[in-house]
C-alpha cells in the first residue's frame, strides 16, 4: 500500500516538472507535454503563438544562424529524432539538414511549413532553376498561410487541442495581417525612385514584391556564393544613377562586400552608407522585441524606410 | 664573421701550426644510438688525410661533427686550437654529390661563388674580385669552359670538380671533403689526385672521407680508421697494417679486440 | 561587353581599380615567395600555412568578435606562424620528414579550427565572423584599406628577398654547405618560412585558402620551364602571379558571376599549360621534337651505315646491297628499315634498283664520316673501358649519334697518338651480322 502510494507520488512529481501547467487533457497526452523541435526561429515564434502550453517547442537555430549554412551537431541529431513533431522551413532553406529530414520524415511527423502555399504564389527566380526562393517569410501574407500550416500539424498531433489552437491563430493572424497593411503603408512613404534595397543575399525577393520594393543581393540567393567584380560594378551604378542612400547588412552575414559598395559609391561622389542592420535568415535575440517574427518584421520596415527615405 | 676573417688570415700567414684538427671525446648519437662515440683524434697540419671504414661506421657524421652540422652528444673540436665559430673562415667543405638537388637553376659560376659568400657577409653581392677568383678556381679544376651552363647539364665528375672549385674559391686552410672521388670518371679522378698534391704542396690540410680502400694509401699520408670508434689513426706506414684494416672492416669488433690483446699478451710473457 | 571593357580598360570603377591592384600585388609576391617554397621543396607549405590560420580566425573571433578586421589577419598570422615553428621543430628534433609534418600541422590545425568554427557557427551572429568566406574568399570586397595592407606585405617581401638574395639562394641549394660558412641556417629557413606565412595569411581573405595554395605554387612551376636561372625565375614568377591576377581580376569585371579567386587561378593554371608544352628548352613540344630528331638522325645513320659495312665487307657483291641482306644487319623490322630507305632516297643519299641499294656520293661521303665516328668511340670504349668488344655496338650506336664534331676529332687526335688510327677507316672490331668473320 505505501509502496503503491510512494510509487504514484514519484510517478506524479516527474509528470508535474513537465506539465505543471498542462489543461485536463493532459493525460491523454501520455501525461507529458509532446516536444516539437522547429528549425528557424520564425516557425519557433509561430508555433509558442499558437500552441501556448499545451507542447513544448524547441528551436534549433537561435540568433544569427545562417540556416542555409547550418549543420546538425550530434545532439541536435538527438533533439530531432526524439520529437513529436518536426517543423521546417522546406524550399531547401535548410540546405543540410535534407537529407536528415528525409530520413526522420520516415519515423517523425515532419512538415514543411510552406508546402501547402500555392506555387503560383512562389518565387522562382532565374538564377535559381527550377527551385523556388524559400525565404517566404519576407511577405507576411504569405507566411500567414505557413503559420496556418502550423496550427494544422499541432491538430494532427494533439487532436484535443484543437479549440485552443484555432483560437490563438486566429488572434495571430489578424496580428499578422495588420502587419501587413503596416508595412505596405510604411513603405509607400519611401519615393518610388529610392525604393532600393540592397543587401548581402537575396534574401529580400518576397519582400520586394510584396511591398513594391527593387531588391538586389550582393551573393545570390545563398550566402556561400561570391559575386563577381563586374556583379559588384553593377550595384555601384544601380546604387549611385538611382541616388538610393543606404545599403544593408545582415544579422548573419558578414559586412565585408557591403563595405566596397560604400567605396565604390564614394568614388562617383555619391554618398552611401549603412543603413542598419536587417533580420534575414534569422530573429533577434530571444527576450527583446526583434525576437519575435512581428518584432523583427517591424523593425526591418523601420531600418528600411528611416534609412532610404 | 669579417673579425674572425682577421685574425683568421693572420693565421694564414702565420707558419703552420702542426695540429689542424682536435677530437676530444666526442660521441653523437641519433635518438639514443650512438653512431661515433668517444672518438678522439689529432690531425696534423699540411697533409691529406683520409677516413676510411665499412658502410654505416660514421664517416660523414664524424666529418658533419667536426663541421657542427650535428650536434654533439659530449666532447668538443678544436681547428687550429680554436672554436668551430671562430675557425669558420679557415675551413673549406666538398659535401657528397647527393646533398644537393642538381636541378636547382644555378650555373657552374653561381656555384663556385658560393664559396666567397662567406666572406661577404650579409647582403652584399659578389662583386668582380670574387668573379674572378671563382673563375680562377674553375681553371684549376679543368672547368672554366662550363661556367655558364647549369648544373643538371653536368656529369657527375664534373658536379664533383664544381664543389670541389667552391671549397677552393672559400680559400680555406683546412679542406674536409666526404668522398671527393666516388663515382666519377678516370679523367675527373686524377685530376682532383693532383688538385690534393697541389694542396698540400701549399701548406693546406685536407681531410677527406674515401669510400675506397684501394686506393688509400697511394692517395693519402695519414689515415684515420673509422668503424663507430677510431680503431687507430696515423701516417699510412704505421697504422694501415692488415691487423688495424681486419679490426675495422672483418668481423665483430669485440671479438677481434680480444684476440688482439691475447696475441699482445702472448707476445709479451 | 564592349561597354564593361572600355570601363576596365578605362580604370573607371573604384571598385575594379582597388580589386585589380590588390590582386596584382598578391600575384606578385605570391609568385615570388612561392618560387623560394617550391625550390626549398616545401611547395605545399602554402596550403598547410592557410589551413593552419583556421583556428587563429576563430580565436580572434571568439576573443574580440567580429569588431576589428585585423584581428583575424593577425589570429591568422599568429597561428601560421605557430603551425611553421611546429613544422620547423618536426623537422629539426624528430625523424619526422618534411612532407609528413607539413601534413601534419596541415590537418591536425586545420581540425583545430573546424572544432572552433563550429561552436562559433551556433552561437548567435556567429556567422559574421564570415568563417566560410574563409575558404572561398571575397577578392570583390576588397577595399582600399586591404590593398594597403597587401602592397605593405608585398613590398616587405619583395626587399627582403632582394636583400637576402644570395643568402635565401645558398639555404635551398645546399644547406649543409651554407651552415659550415656560419650562417644561421636554422633562423634563415624561419624566415623564409615567415615570409610565406605572412604572403599566405594576406591573400586568404582575397582568394581563400586552397586557391591561395595554388597563387603560390602555379606560377613557381610554370616560371621554372623557362629559364635556368633562379634571379630570372623569381621575375618571370612574379609576372606570372601578377598578370594570372590581373587579367583573373579583368574577366571576374567582365563576366557576371564569375567570383574573381578561382578566375585567377584558372589563368595562372593556363599559364602553366602554356609554359609547360611551349617553353623553347624544356617544354613539351620542344622535348618531343628533340627526340623525334634524335631519332630520325639515329635510323638515317643506322642504314647510311649498314649499306657503307656490307659493301666493305664484301667487295666482290660490288656496291649494291639487296634488302634481305640489310635486313639481317640488325634487329629492325622489315617496315623500318623500308621506312628508312624511303627517306634516305628521299634526301638523296641512296638510290634503288629493284629490291636493290647503294649510297648516292652524297650517301658515302656522309656513310664514311658517320662510320668513322662510330668506330672511333668503339675504339676509344675499348681501350678506356672493359667492355667486350660485342657489347660496344649498342652503346656505341646511342652515343655516337650524340657526339658533337670537335669531340670526335679530339678522338682521333688521341687514337691518332697512339698509333691506333690504323689508314683512313679502321675496320670495326666486332663481326658484322650477315658476313661471315
Amino acid at each position: 500500500m505505501c509502496v503503491w502510494s510512494l510509487l504514484g507520488a514519484f510517478g506524479g512529481c516527474r509528470d508535474d516538472a513537465r506539465s505543471a501547467k498542462a489543461g485536463p487533457s493532459s493525460a491523454a497526452l501520455g501525461g507529458s507535454r509532446p516536444r516539437v523541435v522547429c528549425t528557424i526561429g520564425m516557425i519557433r515564434d509561430a508555433a509558442e503563438r499558437i500552441a501556448g502550453d499545451r507542447v513544448e517547442v524547441v528551436g534549433l537555430m537561435g540568433e544569427g544562424v545562417d540556416p542555409h549554412l547550418y549543420k546538425a551537431s550530434p545532439g541536435d541529431v538527438r533533439l530531432l529524432s526524439e520529437a513529436r513533431l518536426v517543423l521546417y522551413n522546406g524550399l531547401n532553406l535548410e540546405g543540410k539538414l535534407g537529407d536528415l529530414l528525409v530520413r526522420l520524415a520516415r519515423r517523425t511527423p515532419t512538415v514543411a511549413v510552406t508546402e501547402r502555399i500555392d506555387e503560383s504564389r512562389l518565387r522562382s527566380p532565374p538564377e535559381f532553376r527550377g527551385h523556388y526562393d524559400p525565404h517566404v517569410w519576407f511577405d507576411v501574407s504569405l507566411w500567414m498561410q505557413a503559420v496556418e500550416r502550423v496550427r494544422d500539424a499541432l491538430i494532427e498531433i494533439d487532436g484535443d487541442g484543437r479549440g485552443e489552437y484555432m483560437q490563438r491563430t486566429d488572434a495571430y493572424l489578424a496580428e499578422l495581417a495588420a502587419l501587413h497593411e503596416e508595412c505596405r503603408r510604411e513603405l509607400a512613404t519611401v519615393p518610388r525612385a529610392s525604393r532600393v534595397l540592397v543587401t548581402a543575399h537575396d534574401a529580400f525577393g518576397y519582400f520586394g514584391r510584396a511591398y513594391d520594393v527593387d531588391v538586389h543581393g550582393i551573393q545570390g540567393i545563398s550566402t556561400e556564393s561570391e559575386p563577381s567584380l563586374k556583379d559588384i560594378n553593377s550595384l555601384v551604378d544601380l546604387l549611385v544613377s538611382r541616388r538610393v542612400k543606404a545599403a544593408f547588412v545582415e544579422s548573419s552575414v558578414p559586412a565585408k562586400y557591403v563595405e566596397a559598395l560604400v567605396e565604390g559609391c564614394r568614388s562617383r561622389d555619391h554618398a552611401l552608407r549603412i543603413g542598419g542592420s536587417l533580420y534575414s535568415d534569422a530573429m533577434g535575440p530571444a527576450g527583446t522585441p526583434e525576437g519575435t517574427y512581428v518584432g523583427m518584421v517591424r523593425h526591418n520596415v523601420r531600418t528600411i524606410v528611416s534609412a532610404l527615405r | 664573421m669579417t673579425a674572425s676573417s682577421a685574425s683568421a688570415d693572420a693565421v694564414k700567414s702565420a707558419a703552420p701550426p702542426r695540429t689542424a684538427v682536435e677530437v676530444h671525446d666526442v660521441t653523437v648519437a641519433y635518438h639514443r644510438r650512438p653512431v661515433i662515440w668517444d672518438v678522439d683524434l689529432t690531425l696534423p697540419a699540411g697533409r691529406l688525410i683520409g677516413i676510411v671504414g665499412p658502410n654505416g661506421a660514421g664517416k660523414t657524421t664524424l666529418l658533419k661533427a667536426i663541421l657542427g652540422l650535428v650536434p654533439l652528444a659530449s666532447g668538443r673540436i678544436e681547428i687550429f686550437g680554436r672554436s668551430l665559430d671562430d675557425a669558420r673562415s679557415m675551413i673549406g667543405y666538398v659535401p657528397q654529390r647527393e646533398t644537393v638537388d642538381w636541378d636547382f637553376p644555378v650555373s657552374v659560376l653561381d656555384v663556385v661563388l658560393m664559396g666567397r659568400y662567406g666572406r661577404l657577409g650579409w647582403i652584399r653581392r659578389p662583386g668582380r674580385a670574387d668573379r674572378a677568383a671563382a673563375m680562377e678556381c674553375l681553371r684549376q679544376v679543368g672547368m672554366a669552359d662550363y661556367h655558364g651552363r647549369q648544373i643538371s647539364q653536368l656529369s657527375g665528375g664534373q658536379q664533383q670538380r664544381v664543389f670541389l672549385a667552391r671549397a677552393l674559391a672559400q680559400d680555406a686552410v683546412v679542406y674536409f671533403m666526404d668522398e671527393p672521388l666516388a663515382g666519377v670518371d678516370a679523367a675527373t679522378e686524377s685530376a682532383v689526385i693532383e688538385l690534393l698534391r697541389t694542396l698540400r704542396s701549399a701548406g693546406k690540410t685536407v681531410v677527406a672521407v674515401h669510400h675506397d680502400l684501394q686506393t688509400v694509401a697511394d692517395t693519402f699520408d695519414h689515415v684515420v680508421l673509422l668503424n663507430m670508434r677510431v680503431v687507430a689513426s696515423g701516417p699510412i706506414a704505421e697504422v694501415f697494417t692488415r691487423d688495424n684494416l681486419q679490426k675495422t672492416y672483418g668481423g665483430r669488433l669485440t671479438l677481434l679486440d680480444e684476440a688482439a690483446e691475447a696475441v699482445r699478451r702472448a707476445a709479451r710473457g | 561587353m564592349n561597354d564593361d571593357l572600355i570601363r576596365l580598360l578605362t580604370l573607371r570603377d573604384e571598385n575594379s581599380r582597388v580589386v585589380l591592384m590588390g590582386a596584382g600585388l598578391l600575384g606578385l609576391a605570391s609568385g615570388v615567395v612561392g618560387s623560394m617554397a617550391v625550390l626549398r621543396r616545401r611547395a605545399l607549405l602554402g596550403d598547410a600555412l592557410a589551413h593552419a590560420a583556421l583556428p587563429g580566425l576563430c580565436v580572434a573571433y571568439l576573443l574580440l568578435g567580429d569588431k576589428n578586421a585585423s584581428a583575424f589577419l593577425l589570429g591568422a598570422l599568429v597561428f601560421g606562424t605557430l603551425g611553421v615553428l611546429v613544422i620547423s621543430f618536426l623537422r629539426h628534433h624528430t625523424r619526422i620528414k618534411e612532407d609528413a609534418a607539413i601534413g601534419l600541422v596541415l590537418s591536425t590545425f586545420f581540425g583545430l579550427g573546424i572544432v572552433l568554427s563550429r561552436i562559433i557557427q551556433n552561437q548567435p551572429s556567429g556567422n559574421r565572423a564570415g568563417l566560410d568566406g574563409f575558404l572561398y574568399g571575397k577578392a570583390a570586397a576588397m577595399v582600399r584599406q586591404d590593398v594597403l595592407l597587401i602592397a605593405a606585405v608585398a613590398g616587405t617581401i619583395l626587399l627582403v628577398v632582394t636583400a637576402l638574395y644570395k643568402e635565401f639562394r645558398l639555404l635551398c641549394f645546399d644547406r649543409d654547405f651554407a651552415g659550415t660558412q656560419g650562417w644561421p641556417v636554422k633562423r634563415l629557413d624561419i624566415g623564409l618560412m615567415g615570409l610565406l606565412c605572412v604572403c599566405t595569411v594576406i591573400g586568404l581573405p582575397a582568394v581563400g585558402v586552397v586557391l591561395m595554395a595554388a597563387l603560390l605554387i602555379i606560377p613557381a612551376a610554370a616560371a621554372r620551364f623557362w629559364t635556368d636561372r633562379l634571379s630570372i625565375m623569381l621575375v618571370i614568377a612574379g609576372l606570372f602571379g601578377m598578370l594570372s591576377a590581373l587579367f583573373g581580376t579583368a574577366a571576374s569585371a567582365l563576366v557576371a558571376k564569375l567570383p574573381a579567386g578561382p578566375a585567377v587561378v584558372l589563368i595562372a593554371t593556363g599559364c602553366f599549360v602554356v609554359s609547360l608544352l611551349l617553353a623553347p628548352r624544356r617544354g613539351l613540344i620542344a622535348d618531343a621534337l628533340r627526340r623525334l630528331r634524335l631519332s630520325r638522325c639515329v635510323g638515317r645513320q643506322n642504314v647510311l651505315r649498314a649499306i657503307f659495312e656490307l659493301t666493305e665487307s664484301d667487295a666482290s657483291a660490288g656496291a649494291w646491297q639487296p634488302f634481305d641482306r640489310l635486313l639481317r644487319v640488325r634487329t629492325w623490322s622489315s617496315s623500318a628499315l623500308d621506312r628508312e630507305l624511303k627517306r634516305a632516297m628521299g634526301a638523296g643519299l641512296v638510290r634503288e634498283d629493284g629490291d636493290r641499294y647503294s649510297l648516292t656520293e652524297r650517301g658515302a661521303a656522309e656513310a664514311a664520316r658517320v662510320v668513322r665516328a662510330h668506330r672511333l668511340w668503339e675504339m676509344y670504349l675499348i681501350a678506356h673501358a672493359d667492355i667486350a668488344p660485342d657489347h660496344v655496338d649498342r652503346d656505341a650506336d646511342q652515343i655516337e649519334h650524340v657526339l658533337p664534331a670537335d669531340l670526335i676529332s679530339r678522338l682521333e687526335e688521341r687514337l691518332r697518338a697512339q698509333g691506333r688510327l690504323p689508314g683512313d677507316l679502321p675496320s670495326s672490331p666486332h663481326a658484322i651480322e650477315g658476313t661471315s668473320p
